[in-house]
């Protein structure tokens, strides 16, 4: 039996955002004219196999803004009501220091990188981060998720599994925008997902009775409808995958081994979005805790710091040890960065000034911290960077080129990124 | 549009190296047709038959036609001999464009066989510098070869550093990036041949967008010129081209055939040139005819009509291809019932095709039933109307089915679509799209006059409660927003590009689009609270909307007040305290506005023809012409004659001979696309399918938010608004209603559709539904055969056939003990099949 509820995470502007292990439902976002195009290349090429593995992406959402002070960018120099309560510790990469929360990421940060000088806005939502347009921006901009880009881009490409899954839900950050419904985030409780499993009322031989009836009614002449051979290639299809179980069976962590799902207890999410990355889903987006701490910081952090460095020390090296690391580009963020001064609450406010992001995977160029801030950690000191520059970097490490473009609802085409600079510390 | 641009782009990318890369196809395309003998040829005709050239840059392309005994035109410029008396005046290139070599005068004779015709020219101010001038010369260079395209230097910010404007709108932005950025590092007037802009062009220096350009062409010696002459902006004239225009317009050409046209521009001054070879050219439907980068268009193997778009300048126009089937073709009877008729038929001539058999009694019912109420017709309503007797039965059903309150439910739901009737996560928006959505429909239901239901949206004052059109205002805050919407809605035309820059395939500049924006300058909004509740935020206020009387936009352009002007009309002046949009609106619904009453007429076609005269149905543009344009003048005139009574519109189409044609192609208009000489058959939308097999099931729908009486809403076609949760309607494709575009909606198949109609726990649960279709059938007392063949009629309006009928009754035998379950597994069967899905 799988639950996937998390904590409830209340913000400080009284909304509730679920932190739960949704997945949901859209998704076998593959279309007809993909089929068809999918089927003429089949018939061009003789001998072809399956295509070669194609490149993923995790999405690691920390939804309130963690703070850096305390993350990625300490100050053990600053005054003591900027650098809290953590002295950071060495990595093993020479120069770069992070939370003594951390041991786990700081024994294999060769396999990490931390970005320092991002500067964001002043929202609380994933939209900057997951679409590269602030949510005040998205209201006329409807511009998509990395993932529904993700989904659009693949949608011509031979993929079993899904492009899109969400294990957070849907959120401004997770939705298609102009690029249409159909590139929502399959959700894992959705129907999509049920609909992949046997119904219980019908057995195996109902189903193949009722599919040769099928067969005996389908006679439309097919001169009438020139898509009727796709549609029925995806009947074939939609079967097989009943059959056979596909990304359901990626969802049911009974099928990892005990000693894995012991590895992972209490960060199972981040075993799931492994599973996912290895049943073939183009992005896995997912979000770890509650980080809006305006009062008692440094609890939060001893809290939610260790499972967090499990879970992402987990995650990477896993994906390294499979060999799945340079196909799959890791991102974990939040919205923005938080006071480096503490308030009277032991807490840290927003700060969108500055904020640092974790990246790994994707064949970036990781080991290295890029950018960073000031001695108090208030603004970058160098290379002040943008959400949207990161999403370009990541685009790229997956393989698609940040200055696509596709058309919105008035027929203008919309470039995936604008801010489309990468990072080039990272390529 | 990327499609366009991306094809632009790659044009542009071998622009040098086209010639010799379109070689073969050139060739395959004239060993394809037989060329006329000269015997057969009436006369030959030369455009023009006298001209001027002006100054060693001037050139001239000529267009050789041949006049066949037979009728018909067949073009030859490419295959006639040219002789020109003085060789030392002009030369002419094999595909007949003319050059200038030094002043004089002489004649060019053009010989196809016996057949000749003669050209009288002049060259003139050989010897003269003609001053350059940086914006009529230069910049279009730049766009011919696409270092302005959005890929490359024009896109916003430009490419590494240097940024032209898009598609030299700009000339002047363009003029100092070159000129006086980067400390002019990019210009060596000194040594012109060192100035990094022609390095880079012509591929000597590194560059990342390749060689655009080939050293020592008329392009690089144009530029090296420009430079060399201490760079100037002006020649002193600053002409501005007005208009540029096509010779011909347009053809009729056989199929692999072929055209050259050359293209004019018109300057302010009346003067005229020749820019065939400085034009872009692109073809609108590239399977039926291709254009290469000098105007000479190829039509391919298949039949049909294409446009080819030319752009000079910011102005547009397009060369017309007729590409008929060309076979021979049998006779036919077509009655022509509505002026659809007069009109379609004349295409079909036209392009040599026949039209399609009409439709079958059983046929038409269900389409007619499903295009203008978005029901299937029930078992009872189909054996009506096959026993009616009546010779006009169909135009009576017609006539009954838009007086039926599923026809305001239906076309309700699709204006709401477009109307941003939506909810997002505002529960208190719920009002006001019930109510808004009401008055849609109760407009159509009462066929309101489309101009004035345009008005009540468009000027709409006061609160949703008492104008629930103001609904519409709720999405929609800036002037801009307005103008996207009110010209993509009401008038067919996407100008949104137009705010940021020149519109890249119309000629609407920013100026027009803010003219049309100061229309919308003047929208007050004031909140007021909902009885009894406390406003806790602004979208849970009452919105009342109200005309300020004053306020103006801003033009983007000149960070000046924009002046408020209609497309392609004159200024406005308001009186004290009138309202612009009331202006706006009687401009609109004027009987001679070229775009409201076609832009409706075009998405009713649209809707039951399945594709827009104009596709898609919201971007009419010259680069877009209609697929025939006398059909849509006449519906526009249609609607316009009968007092835009969108009634009458339906009525117009539906009742003709064209929409009741069988969807089942013959030989001759199998490959149509867009002459509807058969119907083209479709998928049903989100709602409409749900709805149906909500009703084979005999199982109806019920929506979290609404009330379960007995008349509560129980169809997806009659919820208001997006915010009722359904994957069944999310995922085929119900719009979340966040634009003005029908886009939206997708209709395309995907697998997860398939999956959801397969296995799905919703529709396994409609199928056993106690009191359902099947468990009412199982306990029906009359024959298997009979309750087959009315299962069969639910779902395609007709009966089974005996194979069918032969695995029905077997599976029911086979399940005797439960015969529910064999009639859950028919109804299961019947869904998921293709015929359903699919209205022909």
């Amino acid at each position: 039996m799988l639950t996937f509820t998390g904590a409830k995470q209340a913000f400080c502007d009284g909304l509730n955002r679920r932190n739960f292990l949704k997945i949901g439902a859209f998704g076998a976002g593959l279309t007809l004219a993909d089929m068809l195009r999918l089927q003429a290349q089949a018939s061009n090429t003789p001998g072809r196999t399956a295509p070669s593995r194609p490149k993923s992406a995790i999405m690691i959402y920390l939804p309130g803004g963690p703070t850096h002070m305390d993350t990625y960018d300490l100050k053990p120099d600053a005054p003591a009501e900027f650098r809290g309560e953590f002295t950071p510790i060495q990595t093993n990469v020479t120069g770069v220091q992070i939370s003594p929360l951390f041991p786990l990421q700081a024994r294999m940060f060769d396999k990490f990188a931390v970005i320092r000088s991002i500067v964001t806005v002043n929202e609380h939502s994933d939209s900057l981060v997951m679409t590269g347009k602030s949510s005040r921006d998205n209201m006329t901009a409807n511009h998509p998720s990395f993932g529904s880009v993700v989904s659009r881009v693949r949608s011509g490409q031979a993929h079993s599994a899904p492009a899109f899954v969400s294990l957070r839900g849907m959120s401004r950050g997770t939705e298609p925008g102009f690029l249409g419904i159909q590139h929502r985030p399959f959700a894992t409780n959705g129907p999509g997902i049920q609909n992949l499993r046997q119904l219980t009322t019908v057995d195996e031989s109902r189903l193949n009775d009722r599919r040769a009836m099928l067969q005996s009614f389908d006679s439309l002449n097919r001169e009438v409808d020139a898509n009727a051979a796709g549609l029925d290639t995806f009947t074939t299809r939609a079967f097989d995958m009943v059959a056979s179980g596909g990304v359901r069976n990626a969802l049911d962590l009974n099928r990892e081994e005990q000693q894995s799902r012991t590895r992972y207890r209490g960060v199972e999410q981040f075993l799931t979005a492994r599973r996912l990355i290895e049943a073939g889903v183009g992005c896995v987006t997912m979000s770890y805790g509650g980080w809006d701490t305006h009062g008692q910081n440094f609890q939060a952090m001893r809290r939610q710091l260790p499972n967090l460095d499990k879970g992402l020390s987990l995650l990477v090296g896993d994906l390294h040890q499979r060999g799945l690391l340079n196909d799959t580009v890791v991102v974990v963020w939040g919205e923005f960065g938080r006071t480096p001064r503490i308030n009277r609450n032991a807490g840290r406010d927003h700060w969108p000034a500055v904020m640092s992001a974790l990246v790994a995977g994707g064949g970036l160029r990781v080991g290295q911290a890029v950018g960073s801030s000031t001695s108090r950690g208030e603004r970058p000191q160098d290379r002040p960077l943008t959400a949207p520059q990161v999403l370009a970097t990541l685009y790229r490490a997956i393989g698609i080129d940040p200055a696509m473009t596709f058309n919105n609802g008035t027929g203008r085409p919309i470039h995936i990124v604008d801010d489309r600079n990468p990072i080039t510390e990272l390529l | 549009m990327r499609k366009l641009l991306l094809g632009l782009a790659l044009g542009l990318a071998l622009a040098v190296p086209a010639a010799a890369q379109n070689e073969p196809a050139k060739k395959k395309a004239s060993d394809a047709i037989t060329l006329p003998t000269p015997a057969q040829i009436k006369q030959l005709t030369a455009d023009p038959v006298e001209f001027k050239l002006v100054g060693e840059d001037d050139a001239r392309q000529l267009v050789l036609t041949g006049v066949l005994d037979a009728g018909g035109l067949q073009d030859l410029t490419g295959n006639v001999q040219y002789e020109v008396g003085d060789a030392k005046v002009v030369r002419v290139t094999s595909a007949g464009r003319v050059m200038p070599l030094a002043n004089g005068s002489t004649t060019i004779t053009a010989r196809y066989g016996d057949k000749s015709t003669t050209i009288k020219v002049a060259a003139t101010s050989m010897d003269e510098v003609i001053p350059i001038s940086f914006a009529n010369h230069i910049v279009p260079i730049f766009t011919k070869l696409g270092c302005n395209s959005g890929g490359c230097h024009g896109k916003s910010g430009g490419q590494n550093g240097f940024a032209l404007s898009l598609l030299g709108f700009v000339p002047e932005l363009d003029y100092r990036a070159l000129v006086k950025e980067n400390r002019g590092r990019r210009i060596l007037p000194s040594s012109p041949d060192n100035s990094l802009l022609l390095l880079k062009a012509a591929g000597i220096m590194a560059h990342a967008g390749g060689k655009r350009m080939e050293l020592g062409s008329d392009e690089f010696k144009l530029i090296r010129r420009w430079i060399a002459s201490g760079t100037p902006y002006s020649d002193g004239k600053d002409l501005e081209v007005k208009k540029i225009t096509v010779h011909p317009e347009q053809r009729i050409i056989s199929r692999n055939n072929r055209q050259q046209f050359s293209v004019h521009a018109h300057y302010s001054d009346g003067s005229i040139a020749d820019v065939t070879q400085r034009a872009q050219y692109e073809s609108n439907d590239p399977d039926i005819s291709v254009v290469d980068a000098t105007g000479l268009v190829r039509a391919l193997d298949m039949s049909g009509e294409a446009a080819i778009m030319a752009r000079y300048q910011g102005q547009v126009a397009t060369f017309r291809a007729t590409v008929p089937l060309g076979v021979k073709i049998p006779s036919y009877a077509f009655e022509e019932k509505t002026v659809v008729d007069r009109f379609t038929k004349k295409k079909w001539q036209e392009l040599g095709i026949v039209p399609s058999n009409l439709s079958s009694d059983e046929v038409f019912v269900r389409r007619v039933y499903h295009d203008i109420t978005g029901t299937l017709p029930t078992p009872k309503q189909v054996s009506a109307f096959l026993a009616d007797k009546n010779p006009n039965k169909r135009d009576k059903l017609i006539d009954h089915l838009v007086e039926t309150p599923e026809y305001s439910y239906y076309f309700a739901n699709r204006w709401a679509d477009v109307l941003r009737v939506r909810r997002g996560n505002q529960a208190v928006r719920a009002f006001g799209n019930f109510a808004f959505h009401n008055w849609i429909r109760e407009s159509i239901a009462n066929d309101k006059p489309y101009d004035q239901f345009a008005r009540e949206i468009l000027a709409a004052i006061g609160d949703e409660s008492k104008a629930p059109p103001t609904v519409w205002f709720r999405d929609l805050r800036q002037p801009e927003q307005f103008v996207d919407d009110a010209c993509q809605l009401f008038l067919g035309v996407r100008v949104a590009c137009a705010q940021c820059h020149h519109h890249p395939y119309e000629k609407w500049s920013q100026d027009d689009y803010y003219g049309m924006a100061a229309f919308f300058g003047m929208i007050g909004r004031k909140a007021a609270p909902n009885l009894g509740l406390v406003i806790q935020n602004q979208n849970q206020a009452r919105q009342i909307i109200f005309n300020k009387g004053t306020g103006n936009v801003i033009n983007k352009r000149t960070g000046k007040p924009a002046i408020m002007r209609a497309l392609d009309s004159d200024p406005v002046e308001l009186s004290a305290g009138e309202d612009p949009r009331h202006r706006l609106v009687d401009w609109m619904v004027d009987a001679k506005n070229p775009f409201f009453a076609r832009a409706v007429a075009n998405r009713y076609w649209a809707h039951f023809f399945g594709k827009g005269l104009v596709d898609p149905v919201d971007d009419m543009r010259v680069t877009n012409p209609p697929s025939n344009p006398e059909l849509l003048d006449a519906l526009a005139q249609e609607l316009i004659k009968s007092k835009f009574s969108l009634k009458h519109l339906v009525k117009v189409m539906v009742k003709s001979r064209t929409y009741q044609l069988s969807a089942l192609p013959n030989e001759f208009n199998k490959a149509d696309k867009k002459s509807f000489a058969r119907y083209y058959p479709r998928r049903m939308t989100a709602e409409v399918l749900y709805d149906a097999v909500s009703q084979v099931t005999a199982s109806p729908a019920t929506f979290a938010g609404l009330p379960t009486d007995k008349y509560a809403p129980n169809r997806a076609l009659m919820l208001p608004d997006e915010a009722f949760a359904s994957y069944f309607l999310d995922v085929f494709g119900r719009p979340q209603r966040i634009s003005a575009c029908e886009c939206e909606r997708v209709s395309e198949a995907n697998l997860a559709q398939v999956l959801h109609l397969l296995n799905s726990q919703e529709i396994q649960g409609k199928l056993t539904r106690a009191g359902g279709r099947a468990a009412q059938l199982a306990k029906d007392p009359r024959s298997d055969t009979d309750k087959v063949n009315e299962l069969f009629v639910w779902a395609f309006g007709r009966r089974a056939t005996q194979g069918q009928m032969d695995v029905a009754l077997a599976n029911i035998e086979r399940n005797a003990k439960n015969r529910q379950l064999a009639y859950e597994n028919i109804i299961w069967a019947l869904i998921n099949t293709k015929e359903f899905i699919l209205v022909q």
